[in-house]
């Protein structure tokens, strides 16, 4: 390894660190939306501070997304796209969280009122 | 195109194809859509260092389009983040290895590793038409890090190899 290298690496940690902060900082203290985006196209938005009875809500494409939706918090719960990824993302409960699942094209996002 | 030539492309482009279709099967440790190894940029780094960028360019497109053919995800969404990410990565790789040569092998591979995630992320934020994606950016260049240095290293102990023989 060169000390270019050891520079470039420092350079990339120091810059994925300062972001994360930054998203963090970005996401304090506010009243949450999640906004569910299939096909590009908005399918719920939820206040998710007043969610009282926790439901959940099928988003059909390509596959099935079964998403679980709480006070505070929303999830994939469940789906039958070949990676799970967005399934193992799990809860989001902060502003800027996401979770994606690209096989059915499905987004959940927390925004800010 | 000699046969020689048409040979031995073929046989990195087995052998690309190869990896890419063996890391789809590895469980991702981390839950962000397009997070992995990168095995199969060992091989279009190595043909950018024994050959030129023609030849990186052949084996990276065969590569993907026989590697998403395998795992069922051919012209799918996987297909188009893993041939984005793969071209940006060979065309920032190539600027590292004969325009800017101020880096090693490993730096290289960490380079390519973070273009790959940068080229990958803009193509699902074009597909999916939201921006929001961005927030994994700094988690998928964290673990560029670590898995160009992996890869740089596998690297390197081949090229011992082919330098011997």
């Amino acid at each position: 390894m060169k000390k270019n290298d050891i520079l470039l690496i420092g350079i990339i940690a120091v810059i994925s660190l300062a972001l994360l902060l930054f998203f963090n900082i970005l996401g304090k203290g506010e009243r949450l939306i999640a906004v569910i985006v299939h096909n590009n196209q908005v399918v719920e938005r939820i206040d998710l501070s007043k969610v009282k009875e926790p439901r959940t809500i099928t988003v059909s494409g390509n596959y099935h997304n079964i998403i679980k939706v709480e006070k505070d918090r929303i999830r994939f719960e469940k789906s039958d796209c070949p990676e799970q990824i967005c399934v193992h993302t799990g809860w989001l409960s902060k502003f800027g969280d996401i979770a994606v699942c690209m096989p059915n094209k499905t987004i959940i996002d927390i925004e800010k009122k | 195109m000699s046969t020689k030539r048409i040979a031995l492309i073929a046989m990195l482009v087995a052998q690309a194809t190869i990896l890419h279709y063996l890391e789809g099967l590895l469980p991702n440790p981390i839950p962000i859509p397009g997070v992995k190894l990168g095995l199969a940029n060992i091989i279009t780094l190595l043909a950018l260092i024994l050959y030129d960028f023609k030849t990186a360019l052949n084996i990276v497109v065969l590569r993907t389009i026989l590697g998403s053919l395998l795992n069922g995800s051919l012209f799918g969404v996987g297909f188009f983040l893993s041939f984005t990410g793969a071209m940006v990565a060979t065309c920032m790789m190539v600027i590292l290895l004969r325009v800017f040569p101020v880096l090693s092998v490993i730096g290289v591979s960490v380079a390519g590793a973070i273009a790959h995630s940068v080229g990958q992320l803009l193509m699902a934020a074009l597909i999916i038409n939201q921006p929001g994606i961005f927030y994994y950016l700094p988690f998928m260049l964290l673990f560029s890090i670590p898995s160009g240095i992996i890869t740089g290293l596998l690297l390197k102990a081949l090229l011992k190899y082919i330098e011997k023989s």
